[in-house]
């Protein structure tokens, strides 16, 4: 039914989105990029690919330069598509930019909390988070009158409604703050799918679901196992995890119980994906390492942090195997933010000639 | 002459070549205590040079291990967390104390990393994602610092000990090229003066006996020749003066 009429406004922006995911770099791109001596071998391997975008930099051009190129090109194809959209994939789209969006807001925080003059801090800012009235929140000079703009000039609003006060962000620590509007981002973002009359029922939910919900467990994980030996009380920790996803309630439950690695992996045993991350990664790095990037250095011996992006790659892979959704879109950014960490990962093995970790970029392609 | 060399403008007298030979003995003294001191500090200077070279390559393998993870964060967190992070330091969480450090009497400055306890400022950065890796990032980090530290308290004391060496190699040269020499020929030349003066006053004293020699032998001689005179004198006067009773030549034997 949903294939009906999904392409009276959609049809060409699934189109689009489908295009760019086949210009996605593949595994064989990975392996001839990993050969690259130079950086400006890795540019020429990119040329197919980001051509346009990376003709400006300069002969041998620095990781970041070089990160901020490739997001360039994310950016511009995203705006491109989000002009495209129409009705409620618009709206989606929205949705998708809310994430970046509080990650602007909370870095104009932090600046208008230690009073630096927010206006350089736009260039910081997320492209994707960036929204019309932005420049407007950096007129504030203090916490409370920032927190009134953010609420009347934001889509942010009811992230902020209802869970954070003025004084909150005075006193909260910033990624207290960050955090808490994830979660209610993720919430939201749930609920939207879910019960928009355009997407409930279809495979947009169904996919959009199971993204999400992998995102908000991905969250509570982490956020317990990063909070660990911090001021982070387990009341306060356990308001942070989202009220949904394959974990909740149960799960999460136990995960704000959790005082070390081994709770974290009790708590996630009832998800056999989960565990089995926990397994591999208790056998790699052990329980004073989870998401040990170096500790377990060999090829088996992956970061939880490493899986986790595997699986969302995997999840989000799939999801273009659906017909008539929009959660295309959320994949595509998805894996486009990736591939980006990937080149940037890469470059940086090869700018700093440590090739022997060099593999550890993510492909699903 | 022995004043061909450089030597000191002193009068040349026994007092001044006493004060020239307790120069000397102090010139050589200081010396020798130099030569050691120098030698002290070259050996020292050595190790630190050493020193400074196992902890370049150090700081080389560190500073790459800590770049690297910066990268490892960079691809955890998936973005720029630079702004968060130098916004959310609130104190030094590593620190440095100086210390004195006596080598021969030259103070070199040392430097000592420590962390402060319960300094955690940024502990939450990446609570979402990529907090281990955060975390991680700053132990490397603060070993690179570490070294940097260690190499910096090695350079400065380098930087210091080369200029003292450099001193006291100076001192130890003056000494024994300029100091020694010249006291030496100093004490040559009032030496070789006074020997001068010694044979002058000898000669004059020769000079002054000899002298005297001829006038005592004038002297004799006058005294003789008068007392010759004298006796020819008497000779004359005995023949026809009046007879000397007591003088008398053998009187006659008187026969009764």
């Amino acid at each position: 039914m949903e294939g009906l009429l999904f392409n009276v406004n959609n049809g060409y922006i699934e189109g689009i989105v489908r295009g760019y995911r086949n210009g996605l770099l593949t595994g064989t791109n990975y392996a001839n990029m990993t050969q690259c001596e130079t950086i400006d071998d890795l540019k020429l391997q990119l040329g197919p690919a980001y051509g346009d975008f990376l003709a400006s930099l300069p002969p041998n051009p620095s990781t970041s330069s070089l990160a901020a190129k490739a997001t360039d090109k994310l950016v511009s194809e995203f705006r491109y598509v989000r002009a495209n959209a129409v009705g409620s994939l618009a709206r989606f789209m929205d949705y998708v930019t809310y994430g970046y969006m509080i990650d602007n807001v909370a870095l104009l925080i932090t600046g208008t909390l230690h009073e630096r003059d927010t206006r350089e801090l736009l260039e910081r800012c997320h492209p994707l988070g960036w929204f019309e009235t932005m420049p407007v929140l950096c007129v504030a000079t203090n916490i409370e009158e920032l927190y009134n703009s953010v609420l009347i000039e934001t889509p942010l609003a009811p992230y902020f409604k209802g869970s954070l006060s003025h004084q909150d962000l005075d006193e909260l620590n910033i990624e207290i703050v960050r955090n808490t509007l994830y979660k209610n981002y993720l919430e939201d973002f749930y609920r939207f799918v879910n019960s928009h009359p355009d997407m409930a029922g279809t495979p947009t939910a169904e996919v959009m679901s199971e993204l999400l919900e992998f995102e908000a467990d991905r969250r509570a994980i982490n956020i317990t196992l990063n909070s660990f030996g911090t001021e982070l009380s387990k009341a306060d920790r356990k308001k942070l995890y989202p009220n949904f996803g394959r974990l909740y309630p149960e799960g999460t439950l136990m995960l704000s119980r959790a005082d070390d690695f081994e709770g974290v992996r009790l708590a996630v045993e009832g998800v056999a994906d989960y565990k089995a991350f926990f397994d591999a990664a208790g056998l790699g790095g052990g329980p004073a390492g989870p998401g040990n990037l170096a500790g377990g250095a060999g090829p088996e011996g992956r970061s939880l942090e490493d899986m986790f992006y595997q699986k969302e790659m995997e999840i989000a892979k799939s999801a273009f195997t659906r017909q008539f959704t929009y959660a295309i879109v959320y994949a595509w950014v998805k894996l486009r933010e990736q591939e980006i960490r990937n080149i940037t990962w890469i470059a940086e093995c090869i700018a700093q000639k440590q090739k022997e970790r060099i593999n550890n970029y993510i492909s699903v392609f | 002459m022995s004043g061909a060399g450089d030597r000191e403008a002193v009068f040349p007298t026994r007092q001044s070549l006493g004060v020239m030979k307790a120069k000397l003995k102090g010139a050589e003294t200081g010396h020798s205590l130099l030569k050691r001191k120098s030698e002290a500090l070259t050996k020292r200077f050595r190790e630190i040079t050493r020193r400074i070279d196992e902890a370049k390559r150090k700081m080389g393998r560190v500073m790459q291990i800590a770049s690297l993870s910066l990268a490892e964060v960079t691809y955890a967190v998936g973005g720029n967390i630079g702004y968060q992070i130098q916004e959310s330091a609130k104190s030094a969480r590593f620190r440095i104390r100086a210390r004195q450090e006596n080598v021969s009497g030259v103070l070199l400055p040392a430097f000592e990393a420590y962390l402060t306890e319960g300094n955690n400022d940024f502990a939450m950065t990446g609570l979402g994602k990529g907090g281990q890796q955060v975390q991680r990032c700053r132990e490397t980090y603060a070993r690179a610092v570490e070294a940097l530290v260690e190499l910096a308290s090695l350079q400065t004391a380098f930087v210091i000990l080369d200029e003292v060496i450099k001193v006291v190699n100076r001192r130890v040269n003056a000494i024994e090229h300029v100091i020694i020499p010249r006291t030496e020929n100093t004490i040559k030349y009032i030496n070789s003066e006074l020997d001068e003066l010694d044979r002058e006053e000898f000669y004059r004293l020769k000079k002054v006996a000899s002298k005297k020699q001829r006038d005592t032998a004038a002297t004799d001689a006058e005294v003789k020749s008068k007392k010759d005179r004298l006796a020819a004198l008497e000779e004359e006067t005995g023949s026809n003066g009046p007879a000397d009773l007591l003088a008398a030549e053998e009187d006659e034997d008187v026969i009764f």
